[in-house]
């Protein structure tokens, strides 16, 4: 191997279970939610119905990547600030520094890789950015999906105790009226989020592979051993 | 620190569909004494009408068991325990002293006729007929001038006591000008607004009267709302559904009459008694659902075999109603009884959000871009293939005209 290349530490193995748990949840999210909005496989008839339980199955799954979602949505948010590893905020934050930079990536992939201006030895501020936005559709799905699935708790009761539906309707009522006023408005927004969270992950897969090849600063491996390589200056 | 929790469950959750079912023993013998009492002053009170109720429930074959089984239903369905049954009775019997005006305004009148075409009135109907209507603008027999003089008095005797039951939404366009009513060709919005000042409280039923309805889907061309929207700072309820179910009427004038209160409302302003339940919570084809077993077609083995309508568009999941459970037409049937999806007629904007008969993801609605209507999923389709026609383009130029940083100089 080439001498002048440095190993650089990108993400923890916590960092990495966290993608990859997540990458996973979210194609299991997809193919149990799109059934769910329209069922579009059909179950044999000649079985009795407690036999099968196929929607209840899809929405099983669902509900439990939703949790996965939710547990790692709160450990993310906790490392977002206060990570020893990488504070991702202090690269989000507006400062002249932070938008130069984002400003130069930008540059860099519109210019197919002709200018490259910044360091990339580090997270830089448009990925950054980038990330910020994906955990706030994640976010905005785990409100949505919790208002939609609260409203099926209308006793107030469930079997882990009233705290969880009461706490459900404090922190997702107000995504109904967000969402245009009625339950039916916030489902028709979770189906349009999962839109925007696809065309989010197309991107995100070819902009990592599209580094990868070009700055031949092997970034994809990052995900994998958490390390990328640059070039001793 | 508990009564912290309190207060703060109190601020977040007072408007959720939450349901208390039990509130307590002290609370129940409390309201049922309140009750007596107010049930003991009606009574001596002038009844508005000679109708006699006992007498109704004979002629229309109804003997006293049938109503006994109707009270036990009643005071169920109110939420109260079985030892306010009799008080209930009473209550029946002491409906005519509740003055109603009925104001009918941009609507189809589906209310009035839910509650009066049942061939043969049941106890629900024969209920709501005793009660004092003082004014009903689509049944009475007065015209014209004779029947705002008859308004005037009604509003003047009964002032701040009256229910007011309105039915039809209020066009506000050109001035409110879609809808006039009466000898002076007085707007639906004045009318109603004059009538409700002195009401002890406003009870909207229907649709249309609750959130606007069919008259205000889009494009709403009269620019129709419902009661809520333009009476302010009156005691409102709002019993939607299409038509409004007269189980639910007769529950929120009972609950009057009882305790001289309006019942528990949600956020929506309607009563939790009915508005509580989601539809597809207590549905009979439920099992189906979860099993994945779903109608395709009208008519086809599914049907026959009464699998979950979901497909079909059911809107059972989004929907708040108590049809589920009481039924329509004293428990005879409802509508997914019959074999077709529910539509959210109890639910705000219903006929543009719920009501197309196919589920959410199949229907044609507004996309977030504007345009044609599209479903949700040809609009994602749409919006993933810009996204990989531009990274089509850029990859392509990348391989063409890109400069590979190690060794790749171009
Ligand atoms: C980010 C990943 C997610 C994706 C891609 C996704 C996708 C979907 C889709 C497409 C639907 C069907 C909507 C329709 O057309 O009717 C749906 C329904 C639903 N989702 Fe999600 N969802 C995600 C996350 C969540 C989360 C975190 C929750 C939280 C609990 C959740 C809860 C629900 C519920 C309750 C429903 C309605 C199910 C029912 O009423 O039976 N989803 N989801
Ligand atoms: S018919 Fe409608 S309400 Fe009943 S289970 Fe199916 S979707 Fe739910």
């Amino acid at each position: 191997m080439n001498s002048e290349y440095k190993q650089v530490k990108r993400m923890t193995t916590t960092g990495r279970i966290i993608h990859w748990a997540n990458a996973i949840s979210m194609v299991v999210a997809i193919i149990t939610g799109l059934y769910i909005g329209h069922p579009y496989y059909q179950t044999f008839i000649a079985d009795g119905a407690v036999d099968k339980y196929v929607m209840a199955w899809n929405r099983w799954g669902h509900f439990i990547v939703a949790i996965i979602f939710d547990v790692t949505s709160v450990v993310i948010a906790y490392l977002f600030f206060f990570s020893r590893f990488e504070k991702a905020y202090k690269k989000v934050i507006p400062t002249g520094k932070n938008i130069a930079q984002f400003i130069e990536v930008i540059i860099n992939l519109a210019t197919l890789n002709r200018r490259k201006k910044f360091d990339s030895t580090h997270s830089d501020s448009f990925n950054s950015v980038y990330f910020l936005i994906f955990h706030l559709l994640l976010a905005w799905m785990l409100l949505t999906g919790l208002q939609l699935y609260v409203s099926g708790l209308e006793s107030g009761l469930s079997s882990i105790g009233k705290w969880w539906p009461w706490m459900l309707h404090i922190s997702t009522d107000w995504t109904r009226g967000v969402c245009g006023g009625t339950i039916m408005d916030v489902r028709i927004v979770h189906h349009y989020t999962m839109w925007y969270i696809i065309t989010w992950v197309v991107f995100h897969i070819y902009y990592q592979v599209w580094r990868t090849i070009f700055w031949k600063e092997a970034d994809i491996a990052i995900v994998f051993g958490g390390s990328k390589f640059v070039k001793e200056k | 620190m508990s009564d912290r929790i309190e207060g703060v469950k109190k601020l977040f959750t007072s408007k959720s569909a939450r349901v208390e079912t039990n509130k307590g023993e002290s609370y129940y013998l409390d309201l049922f004494e309140k009750c007596q009492t107010r049930l003991s002053e009606l009574r001596a009170s002038q009844p508005a009408n000679r109708l006699d109720f006992s007498g109704l429930l004979n002629d229309n074959g109804i003997d006293r068991r049938d109503f006994m089984k109707w009270v036990s239903a009643t005071t169920a369905m109110l939420m109260l325990p079985p030892m306010f049954s009799p008080l209930v009775a009473e209550a029946a019997e002491l409906m005519n002293r509740a003055p109603v005006i009925w104001l009918e305004l941009q609507d189809c009148a589906g209310n009035s006729e839910a509650l009066l075409r049942s061939d043969g009135p049941k106890i629900d109907e024969i209920v709501l007929d005793i009660i004092s209507l003082e004014y009903h603008e689509t049944l009475q027999a007065a015209s014209g001038f004779q029947a705002e003089k008859q308004l005037d008095e009604a509003i003047e005797t009964f002032k701040g006591k009256f229910l007011l039951f309105v039915e039809g939404s209020i066009p506000m366009g050109m001035n409110g000008q879609y809808g006039t009513i009466g000898a002076s060709g007085e707007t639906f919005h004045d009318h109603l607004m004059r009538v409700s000042k002195d009401a002890a409280a406003v009870i909207a039923v229907g649709a249309c009267a609750t959130f606007g309805g069919i008259p205000a889907a889009a494009p709403n061309p009269t620019g129709a709302v419902g009661v809520m929207d333009v009476v302010k700072g009156k005691p409102l309820v709002n019993i939607p559904a299409c038509p409004a179910n007269p189980v639910n009427m007769v529950g929120v004038v009972m609950h009057y009459v009882l305790t001289g209160q309006l019942p528990e409302l949600d956020s929506l302003l309607r009563p939790k008694f009915a508005f509580g339940y989601r539809i597809h919570d207590n549905c009979e084809r439920r099992a189906h659902f979860d099993a994945g077993e779903y109608v395709e077609e009208w008519g086809d083995e599914g049907a026959k075999n009464n699998f979950c309508l979901y497909k079909m568009g059911c809107k059972g999941p989004m929907t708040f109603n108590n049809c589920s459970i009481v039924r329509y037409n004293e428990a005879v049937n409802w509508p997914i009884g019959v074999g077709r999806g529910c539509i959210g007629c109890s639910e705000p904007d219903f006929w543009d959000k719920y009501a197309y008969e196919r589920p959410m993801a199949n229907a044609k609605i507004k996309a977030p871009t504007g345009g044609v209507e599209k479903t949700v999923d040809e609009f994602g389709l749409g919006l993933l293939t810009a996204a990989g026609i531009g990274i089509g383009i850029h990859a392509i130029a990348s391989a063409v005209g890109g400069k590979k940083d190690d060794g790749g100089e171009a």
